[in-house]
């Protein structure tokens, strides 16, 4: 059975950059009935430390706030190719964000065979704010789009 | 419909740090400036919240130091209460925390630092069989024969040849302060990637006490594990003798890796010796082996010392109004009476006031508040705080494990005891640290079996969980040692809520600005005499701010004689 792991990124004292961790915690409350082999991961901005959360998946889904170049309100699904300009930001202060986690995986052999990036764009960002309603009104579409996806790998 | 936003700085990180060094002679930094460039208010964020759910938001303010936070907050709050932890909790505790300890300084060494010292592309000029023979004179780590080293050295090439550069790029590469021969390169590249797998099982030690991991659980009171060696579902004899793998497998790799490779770098850089600085240095102390009040158990010792002076060694009590205080003169907060009068953090006040340049902008005012860090001040010196800092107390207290290593160390080096005082002497006393807190797992390990052996299962201590039974009133202080330095948190418990919460990390204080008398912090002081051979490529800014392993991002900006910035480069 494929290993899925989940990841939401983001600071939860931020407001919409808690998007991330928000996500999957709502996402796992929805997939209580998933085989064991999908994990849900509070990845906060946690960097090098989730290294092994990347490197020991089949499947990778992430959910993180997200600057698309054409800045609608909606959710954005990028999956594999599609994602490099999307993941460029650094995650942690020891400066590893995911493209160099997944630099990382490519020298190390262990890139996940599917990686999809489930993102929105933030409204407010400020300190204890909160999700923002703009982003709060997205979160329901966000996990819907990602319980699909992993619907399709489970299945696989 | 199309929307935009500002977002600067983009907060993914705890702060943001900025470096302005002003160039001399011969291009010797002349004076050095450093500036948090983020806010980070957490202290406004806790306010009117249950102390008991304070760990949870502390440990998400930084990227790397989540169970730090947690950890002094959990006895920042049991101290205001009078909450004792039982002996499992403690001991388990001071495990995790010696997995973090040991963990950060590996990733550090390696994934941090170790480029400022490690050019990657000489390595790929590397004779694979010389790197394999200097690789099995100094160790006895099994990866080391020529086809090791060869299979390794086709794949960075292919990596490099792809462009995409991922790990390696923001590198000066072929900048001439790089000393080390190829073959030294080429090991020390193949250990950045060993390591980089290597930290990932270690860390599995807070999933077993934490229950997850990033962001393990902790616990006012104690832990939120169950022990019980009869049952599946609590940790049991299987799962301490998969840590007790872990702990050995870690010594292993810090004896027969780490320590070997740091001896052989900093072999070609004895004649580096700047970024010694401040010479005060502070710790709070840390992992407890009685009540975490009683400071002579402390395995670490709590301790200052100033001005170098190793015979002396000066009491700290960081409950003192007039020991431990942070002031803002130069810091873009306001104090009711007045910024540059030092506040003890449990009268401390955050008010943000930002006065400095609108963004963008060329440099910053120092002559007037110049960061978002506020100065701390321990009796008003400006102090270093970390593994430096902790190794030279230890070693001024006579503790013969610490001397024994750090005897080793300069020996091998063939340096005298004053090489400490340097960049290179803080990135040294890193490893020896971490060798030491590798042996501390152990025993914790240990101390653990041999605790529940005894029948004693409690993880927790219950008895004043429910605020019906709490004072008033009450005030709290908790600390740590965690990898970057002292880390305190004080609280103000009034009616069942957080009233006041003020945190000091440790990057606060290495990264401190000036204070009203025009001292300067850790980073102004160490940064202070270094020659830059070329002040475009900062590589030796880099080796120093990054030797303290500092919890920002760090931008550097460096000015010629007139104050015209030379260069402007994003340190990471």
């Amino acid at each position: 059975m494929k290993k899925i792991n989940v990841i939401g990124l983001g600071n939860i004292l931020f407001g919409d950059e808690g998007f991330g961790v928000e996500a999957v915690r709502r996402l796992e409350k929805e997939c209580s009935g998933f085989p064991d082999s999908v994990q849900f991961i509070d990845g906060g901005t946690q960097g090098i430390y989730l290294l092994d959360y990347i490197e020991s998946a089949d499947v990778l889904l992430i959910y993180d706030a997200i600057i698309p170049s054409e800045f609608n309100r909606q959710v954005y699904v990028y999956r594999n190719d599609e994602l490099p300009a999307f993941i460029h930001r650094k995650m942690s202060s020891h400066q590893m964000g995911l493209s160099e986690l997944l630099s990382v995986a490519r020298l190390h052999d262990r890139v996940p065979g599917e990686i999809v990036l489930i993102g929105v764009p933030p409204r407010e960002l400020g300190l204890g704010s909160g999700i923002s309603p703009a982003v709060e009104g997205l979160l329901g579409d966000a996990v819907e789009k990602g319980k699909k996806i992993l619907g399709s790998f489970i299945s696989d | 419909m199309a929307e935009k936003i500002v977002v600067d700085p983009i907060p993914r990180i705890e702060g943001h740090l900025r470096i302005e060094a002003k160039l001399g002679e011969n291009n010797v930094i002349e004076d050095a400036f450093s500036s948090g460039t983020m806010w980070r208010g957490i202290e406004i964020i806790l306010k009117g919240r249950d102390p008991r759910d304070a760990w949870a938001f502390t440990e998400r303010i930084c990227g790397v130091c989540t169970t730090v936070h947690a950890l002094a907050s959990v006895r920042c709050v049991e101290d205001a209460l009078g909450i004792e932890v039982p002996p499992n909790a403690r001991i388990i505790r001071n495990l995790m925390n010696a997995t973090q300890q040991t963990q950060d300084h590996l990733v550090h060494f390696y994934h941090l630092h170790a480029l400022d010292w490690v050019d990657v592309v000489s390595a790929l000029k590397a004779d694979p069989k010389e790197t394999s023979r200097i690789a099995q004179s100094i160790s006895a780590w099994p990866k080391s024969s020529p086809g090791y080293f060869k299979d390794l050295q086709q794949k960075l090439v292919s990596f490099v040849e792809s462009g995409q550069l991922g790990i390696f790029s923001n590198g000066y590469w072929g900048h001439t302060a790089y000393k080390l021969p190829p073959e030294v390169n080429l090991l020390a590249v193949a250990h950045y990637l060993e390591a980089l797998d290597f930290q990932k099982e270690i860390v599995k030690i807070h999933t077993v006490f934490g229950g997850k991991n990033p962001h393990p659980n902790y616990l006012v009171g104690g832990m939120a594990c169950a022990i019980d060696p009869n049952r599946n579902t609590a940790i049991n004899i299987e799962i301490l003798s998969r840590v007790r793998k872990i702990i050995e497998d870690t010594i292993t790799f810090i004896e027969q890796v780490y320590i070997p490779d740091l001896i052989a770098i900093a072999g070609f850089y004895k004649d580096w010796l700047y970024g010694g600085g401040l010479g005060n240095y502070l710790c709070y102390g840390d992992f407890p082996e009685n009540s975490i009040d009683d400071a002579s158990s402390l395995l670490w010792p709590r301790g200052v010392i100033l001005n170098k002076d190793l015979s002396t060694i000066h009491d700290v009590d960081p409950r003192d109004l007039n020991q431990v205080t942070e002031e803002v003169s130069h810091s873009w907060y306001t104090y009711s009476n007045g910024d540059d009068k030092g506040l003890h953090p449990w009268e401390g006040e955050t008010s943000p006031k930002y006065t400095g340049p609108k963004p963008p902008f060329e440099y910053l005012d120092t002559d007037r508040k110049y960061s978002w860090l506020k100065a701390p001040r321990w009796k008003n010196h400006s102090m270093e705080v970390g593994p430096l800092a902790r190794v030279l107390l230890a070693y001024a207290k006579g503790d013969a494990m610490i001397k024994d290593t750090v005897n080793m160390v300069l020996g091998k080096l063939d340096v005298g005891a004053e090489a400490l005082f340097s960049t290179l002497g803080r990135t040294a006393a890193r490893g020896i640290e971490c060798l030491q807190t590798a042996g501390f797992m152990k025993h914790f390990y240990d101390q653990l079996v041999a605790n529940i052996k005894t029948g004693d299962y409690r993880t927790a201590n219950t008895e004043l969980w429910n605020p019906s039974r709490w004072p008033k009133e009450a005030k709290g202080f908790g600390y740590t040692e965690a990898p970057r330095g002292a880390l305190g948190h004080w609280i103000h418990i009034k009616d069942t809520k957080i009233e006041d919460y003020q945190i000091v990390v440790p990057s606060t204080w290495n990264a401190s600005p000036r204070d009203a008398s025009g001292a300067v912090g850790a980073y102004e002081s160490a940064l202070k005499g270094t020659p830059m051979v070329d002040p475009e490529q900062p590589l030796e800014i880099l080796r120093t701010v990054h030797s303290f392993d500092p919890c920002l991002a760090c931008a550097s900006h460096v000015f010629d004689m007139n104050g015209n910035e030379i260069v402007k480069v994003t340190i990471v």
